[in-house]
């Protein structure tokens, strides 16, 4: 069948269509070679068309311990050629059971040199004759789509991912602290690396309020990742500011919470603290991403996925810059000792990714939290 | 961090003659690293005592040495330079060994000299396979477990608990003698009783099974300050069983999920930081179970190697020269990506492609040795090709191979080809399934991941769209080039005419587009003009460049007879061209090579080396014209079809080259000049062979037309020899390709002759004087310069007809000559209108910038811009000696005799104040042990046993006692030479091989000639090989063997730098 991806500016590329709905998304591309189902199932890729570089998917088949969350969230998926075989098509199968366009015989190379001139931007993977034809319903999606998109309703997108109700974990570590996650659109794999290290997890909706955080009395806080605009993620940022009340205005250090942010997390936390995100030209998505660690005092290599970033100039003073990402010198980790908050822009729970900097959670759970408690 | 402040002058150590297992890759990371570190102001100093090499030119570094990498030759040399510190792991294990003796001997120590890059411990730490496991076990890696048994008892002990499949290694065996997989119990009782008794300790390692797991590699790097990246992974083809650098190998890795890929990736840097590599490049190979995906831990090397080479190929990450920086001190986060030049190199390549390399053997080469794929390392060079799918990557790696247009090609099935690893196994596998072998079938049979053999028969599936087309559509040409097909393969399949393919795809404008390597995934924008073709993009209009560009075409894999003295002509060639201010555009598929580093030309394109993939380039890059005299063959054979297609074959004309290689018109110029030829004649059947032999008289030569490397070419000495060759070699032999017979000069000098001419002046490089008489391979012969037995006028007669040759031939650039001269005559043997595997050789022996001359001549440069009046090659007061290196102790059933067919993969040189002072060094340079005393074994045919009389006697003279066979025994007696008597092999036992065996004998002269007496003297020369004991099979290399020996026992030799070359 043919499809075609045809993005807002009218760039449009060919490809074949495996089924799925035509469907609207932000189109952005990840240069990862490994961990598709993980991309696929991340929150943070809600109403995104993935295009990957890497030209063959699906090589390795699926299996549910892969997944990050109980969906999958991606609006598309764009690549040179996916494995469709006797013997195995999980991956294309999964995706179209959820419904998920897949598109494959794309020249990714020449989308990618176009996404990373023009920039980020929506597109639609339809499935059409012509090229015309593809052009005329992809403009009526995109336009909308894009309608929905702005309308106030639902602009806040970590809605749409983070968990309704309060859920609870026990951790395996019984010496370990008690974490309250701020569920933006949290990947399994941050509950993961905190059962490891904690005794009690107590997840919570990305509305709910300061105050019901903190009559739990964790001992520290985690910010998750999560889709979309940091700046639209209201209810987020208002309670994340009171946490942060909470602990400029207490007297004893150990009263303090210490609080983590990943990703969204890091961003709602630069934005509450009274700074400024803006949007990246295309992104940072990939497995490859060098980070300088302040804190740590190492240099490693992360995974990444965000498009918005937090602007340096805008930062308050206290705010200690920890993390840089040293591809394009943008900021990557915040540190307010006082107000004992961190956050870093990439993900240290990886999956997909490499997992030096998984070293974090270890800091947030035990000087982190720890500190909390003994000092 | 900065770098070392302390650290002004280092030493780096290079890896010595091309061996198997050991190649040009160390010239590229050699080359690498001593441009950086001369780039940071250091003072670099390079030892090797490989001439062909790049690094050995002068420029490359402060000063080059070429001298042996043996401790007694470097020993002086440190004190001489008294350096900083000393890297080792740029040249391979020869480099890490030598360091090691260093360290151990104190020498190190004495000078201040500190090991960068690696210290001893960590080399020892990897190299120590018991340490190693500690290591291992520390960090909770795992890895196969074995044990010795010196019982049944034990044997059956210790089967219970590692379980079933077992390797069976007995110890002290040589070639695995008595050895093997045991997949049952019965197998295994049988087998352990065999191994028991073959071990002459009676000890067998018994080890569990990991054949049939998938293989993969990671290629590390690491800082001091700690940071970590994998610049590549690298999955194996061929499961494990199969030595790495013989496998098919892909990357990055495909069939691993992220979870498992990064739990391998965890495991690396453990092993890495637990070894204790502080900085540099390392690599780490894991064995995975297909199903299970249980780990082992293969092997680490804590420095840069074969793999690191390719790996830089395959993502544009230069390993060895950011190995360099890190040993002097740097971090990652320091040091620039060169590609993307803005972000630093602390990433990890990310790849939009997929990279396939495929080696190449030389079974053919070694007659007696099985094909047959195993552990130990066999292949004597690799291709590399770059796609943007596996199926688009390994076809155009295959196309690389050089076998053909086809590629993949169809061959007849045998089910023992596919069941057991061999060079030909991907062939039969593609076959099978075109037969209809299913996937299934053939994992079951072969391990090979299912992932792979699918992809493989996708391609296959498509042979049958593009023949069921009924009519060559747009649509169906498009996919099978997306798919690596070229127009050869679809011509083939679809029955119609190679050129006609073209003509179609051309009408409906389907090109290939060439795709940037920029280590990024196209996620930042590069520069770097690193290229490789496919059908995948549309092509896009390229960017016009300010110069005139100009072509080189590469040598592509390397084999016996094409090596990396043809790389060293291009990558100079190329510095020349830039110089006289070209754009240069270098064409080549080999990523062990310089000419494949793309910061070496201004533009790189990866690509196989034929007829349509070097057009479409052409086309591409629309050049002032293309060379094809540095490549060595392979580009000379392309020439006419690119001409033909209306590219501009830069220098000598095609009718040059025809000239030269068609028999029939040389000979008419030879003739014409009145220059002796061997007599000869052309044969199409043994009965034309027959009758040339009786104008002629045996002994004669035979050999195919248009050959190089001396391929099937055979000294036959009577009828029966030559029915036997006509027999052997008749699917080589046709009416168009007829089987020339040639006199045999027996006994003469043969010299090799390399000149340049340009249009009215030349540049003689140099006379090579071979060491070895007529008969044995040019390539596989010592040779010396200036000669010393030829004599004056005899060396200005052969430059005149030289020079006289190369203006009638109307040269325009290169010429090689061989000549042999025989009671005074001198006879024309053939001519070469290229560059030559002597030119490097001849390059550091004269300091004469051969091959800028040639560029210059390629440019039409007059004589009064060249003023070729300076470059005089006799003007030297060094003697240098062309030593050379075998491969026959990888190949179990191979004979070291040498012959027309070459063998050697490498050459040393040996630089002296005199002759005998170059010969020793040439020889301890090519690892043949000089032994101080002990017991020399000869065995001698008829016509040798005056000769070396005097040789003999000189060496009981010097405290050595002889043995011989009968014949040779008595002949020394009767002239009053003390020896003893030994048995022949079929004279029963014990017998000389016995005696060899048992580690009595020190030195082994045997020299024998005639089909049958090479055959029964086959024991000696092997149980030499096993037994690494120096076998000398030539009486003119006896004879320099014992000059060298002589010279050994003064024991006074000096080392120095090389002059710088004459400035052009």
């Amino acid at each position: 069948m043919n499809g075609y991806l045809v993005l807002e500016d009218g760039y449009t590329i060919h490809g074949e269509f495996h089924g799925g709905d035509a469907q609207v998304g932000e189109v952005v591309f990840n240069t990862s070679h490994s961990g598709y189902e993980e991309m696929a199932t991340d929150p943070s890729y809600h109403s995104q068309i993935l295009v990957l570089t890497a030209t063959q998917q699906g090589n390795y088949g699926i299996a549910d311990k892969f997944w990050e969350s109980k969906n999958i969230w991606i609006r598309g998926f764009i690549c040179l050629e996916i494995q469709n075989s006797a013997r195995d098509s999980g991956w294309l199968h999964r995706l179209r059971n959820a419904n998920v366009p897949v598109l494959s015989g794309v020249d990714t190379r020449s989308l990618v040199l176009h996404l990373r001139g023009a920039g980020t931007q929506w597109g639609a993977v339809v499935r059409a004759d012509s090229e015309a034809a593809a052009q005329d319903e992809a403009r009526r999606l995109i336009r909308t789509a894009k309608q929905e998109r702005t309308s106030k309703a639902t602009a806040d997108w970590t809605k749409a991912v983070s968990r309704k109700k309060v859920e609870d974990r026990r951790g395996h570590k019984t010496t370990g602290p008690r974490v309250a996650v701020l569920d933006f659109g949290s990947k399994e794999n941050i509950l993961r690396e905190l059962e490891l290290r904690c005794r009690e997890i107590r997840i919570y909706p990305s509305d709910t309020k300061a105050d019901e955080i903190l009559n739990w009395q964790p001992d520290g806080i985690l910010l998750t990742n999560g889709p979309g605009d940091p700046a639209d993620v209201r209810d987020g940022i208002e309670t994340v500011k009171q946490l942060i009340a909470y602990n400029a205005g207490c007297k004893k250090e150990r009263d303090k919470k210490f609080i983590f942010g990943i990703c969204m997390g890091h961003q709602v936390l630069g934005l509450a603290l009274g700074g400024r995100t803006y949007r990246l030209k295309f992104g940072h998505r990939g497995s490859n991403h060098p980070i300088r660690d302040r804190l740590l005092n190492r240099v490693y290599v992360t995974s990444q996925n965000h498009g918005y970033n937090v602007d340096i100039e805008s930062l308050p003073t206290g705010v200690d810059v920890t993390h840089v990402n040293l591809n394009d010198q943008t900021v990557a980790g915040i540190y307010h000792r006082e107000w004992r908050c961190l956050s870093v822009q990439f993900h240290p729970e990886s999956h997909p990714g490499p997992h030096e900097s998984s070293l974090l959670f270890d800091y947030f759970t035990e000087q982190g939290c720890h500190g909390s408690r003994s000092n | 961090m900065p770098r070392f402040k302390h650290v002004k002058k280092v030493v780096i150590l290079g890896s010595g003659p091309i061996v198997i297992g050991q190649a040009c890759e160390f010239d590229y990371s050699g080359t690498q690293a001593c441009k950086a570190l001369m780039r940071e102001g250091l003072e670099v100093v390079l030892i090797n005592s490989n001439p062909a090499t790049i690094m050995t030119d002068p420029e490359i570094a402060t000063r080059v040495y070429i001298e042996p990498l043996k401790e007694e030759f470097i020993r002086p040399i440190l004190q001489k330079e008294r350096p900083d510190a000393i890297v080792p792991t740029l040249g391979g294990q020869t480099a890490l060994n030598l360091a090691l003796a260093l360290e151990k001997s104190g020498t190190l120590k004495e000078l201040g000299i500190e090991m960068l890059g690696a210290k001893s411990d960590v080399i020892r730490a990897a190299e120590d396979r018991e340490r190693f496991c500690r290591i291992l076990d520390s960090v909770g890696a795992k890895y196969p477990r074995s044990k010795m048994v010196r019982s049944f008892d034990e044997a059956m002990a210790i089967a219970d608990e590692l379980g079933l499949p077992l390797v069976l290694r007995p110890n002290y065996t040589l070639g695995g003698g008595g050895g093997g997989i045991a997949f049952s119990l019965e197998e295994y009782k049988n087998k352990i009783a065999l191994a028991l008794h073959e071990s002459p300790s009676h000890e067998v390692l018994v080890e569990e099974s990991i054949l049939g797991w998938k293989e993969f590699e990671l290629e590390v790097m690491r800082d001091r300050s700690g940071t970590f990246v994998v610049i590549c992974s690298i999955e194996n083809f061929d499961p494990c069983g199969v030595h790495t650098g013989d496998s098919i190998t892909v990357a990055p890795q495909q069939t691993l999920s992220d979870d498992a890929y990064q739990s391998m990736r965890d495991e690396a840097c453990k092993i890495v930081n637990a070894v204790g590599v502080e900085t540099g490049g390392a690599n780490i190979q894991f064995a995975i179970h297909p199903t299970s995906g249980e780990r082992y831990v293969i092997e680490m090397n804590p420095r840069v190697s074969r793999s690191s080479a390719l790996a830089s190929k395959a993502t544009g990450f230069p390993i060895a020269k950011i190995a360099a920086l890190l040993a002097v001190g740097y971090t990652l986060d320091e040091i620039p990506n060169d590609i993307t030049k803005v972000t630093p190199s602390c990433y990890e390549p990310a790849l939009d492609y997929v990279v396939t390399k495929i080696p190449r053997f030389a079974f053919e080469k070694f007659p007696g040795s099985k094909d047959s794929l195993t552990t130990q390392m066999k292949s004597v060079g690799e291709v590399m090709a770059i796609g943007r799918t596996f199926k688009e990557s390994i076809q155009k790696a295959a196309l690389s191979l050089e076998r053909g247009p086809r590629g993949l090609a169809p061959v007849a099935v045998s089910e023992d080809r596919l069941a057991t690893p061999n060079s030909e196994r991907l062939f039969h596998i593609v076959q099978a399934l075109r037969d209809g072998r299913s996937v299934e079938d053939l994992n079951k049979l072969t391990q090979i991941a299912p992932w792979f053999l699918e992809q493989l028969q996708q391609i296959v599936e498509f042979e049958f769209v593009i023949s069921a087309d009924r009519e060559l559509t747009a649509h169906t040409l498009l996919k099978a080039k997306r798919l690596g097909f070229s127009d050869a393969a679809i011509a083939e399949i679809r029955e119609m005419n190679e050129r006609d393919v073209r003509d179609v795809r051309w009408r409906h404008n389907i090109r290939p587009a060439y795709l940037q390597v920029d280590t990024c995934a196209g996620e930042f924008a590069s520069q770097t003009p690193y290229f490789y073709s496919s059908y995948w993009s549309k092509p896009a209009p390229r960017t016009a460049t300010s110069k005139e560009a100009i072509v080189i075409l590469g040598s592509g894999a390397n084999r016996i007879g094409q090596g990396i003295e043809f790389d060293y002509s291009c990558v100079r060639s190329v510095q020349r061209f830039r110089t006289e201010g070209y754009h240069v555009i270098m064409v080549n598929s080999n990523p062990e090579t310089v000419s494949t580093d793309y910061d070496t030309s201004d533009e790189l394109f990866f690509e196989p080396l034929t007829h349509e993939h070097l057009a479409e380039v052409l086309s591409h890059t629309r050049p002032r014209g293309f060379v094809a005299q540095l490549g060595g063959q392979t580009p000379i054979q392309l020439a006419p079809m690119l001409a033909e297609d209306g590219f501009k074959l830069l220098g000598s004309s095609l009718n040059t080259i025809d000239l030269a290689e068609d028999r029939g018109r040389f000979n008419e110029i030879c003739r014409s000049f009145q220059i002796a030829i061997p007599k000869s004649g052309m044969a199409t059947s043994v009965n034309d062979a027959s009758k040339i032999v009786s104008s002629i008289g045996y002994p004669v030569l035979c050999r195919p037309s248009y050959v190089l490397g001396g391929r099937r070419m055979e000294v036959i000495e009577n009828d029966a020899e030559l029915e036997s060759y006509f027999d052997r070699h008749r699917d080589f032999i046709s009416e168009k390709t007829p089987c020339l017979v040639d006199e045999f000069l027996e006994r003469a000098l043969e010299v090799d002759v390399d000149l340049v001419r340009g249009p009215d002046w030349h540049v003689i490089g140099g006379i090579v004087e071979h060491i070895e008489a007529a008969g044995v391979h040019s390539g596989d012969s010592m040779g010396v310069v200036p000669p010393q037995r030829l004599k004056p006028e005899t060396e200005r007669k052969i430059e005149e007809i030289a020079v006289r040759l190369a203006d009638r031939l109307e040269v325009l650039g290169f010429l090689n000559l061989q000549l042999a001269i025989k009671n005074d005559v001198i006879y024309m043997l053939e001519a070469n209108p290229r560059s030559s595997r002597s030119v490097p050789f001849l390059v550091k022996a004269t300091s004469i910038p051969i091959v800028d001359l040639g560029v210059r001549a390629i440019l039409g440069h007059s004589s009064a811009q060249v003023r070729p009046e300076r470059f005089q090659w006799r003007k030297i007061d060094r003697v240098s000696v062309k030593g050379v290196v075998f491969p026959f102790k990888k190949f179990f059933e191979a004979d070291s005799i040498l012959g027309p067919e070459m063998k050697s993969t490498g050459e040393t040189m040996g630089r002296g104040r005199d002759y005998s002072e170059a010969l020793l060094k040439a020889f301890v340079a090519s690892q043949l042990v000089l032994p101080k005393e002990g017991e020399v074994f000869l065995s001698l045919r008829e016509k040798d046993k005056e000769e070396l009389l005097p040789l003999a006697r000189e060496l009981v003279s010097m405290g050595y006692t002889l043995s011989a066979t009968g014949g040779t025994a008595r002949f020394l007696r009767n002239h009053q030479v003390e020896c003893e008597e030994i048995k022949k092999v079929h004279e029963g036992r014990p017998h000389c091989v016995d005696r060899i065996r048992s580690g009595q004998v020190a030195l082994v002269i045997n020299t024998t000639s005639g089909r049958h007496s090479v055959e029964a003297s086959f024991g000696i020369r092997r149980s030499c090989i096993d037994y690494s004991i120096p076998c000398i099979t030539e009486s003119d290399t006896a004879i320099s063997f014992l000059t060298a020996l002589k010279r050994s026992r003064h024991g006074e030799f000096a080392v120095e730098p090389i002059p710088q070359l004459h400035k052009i």
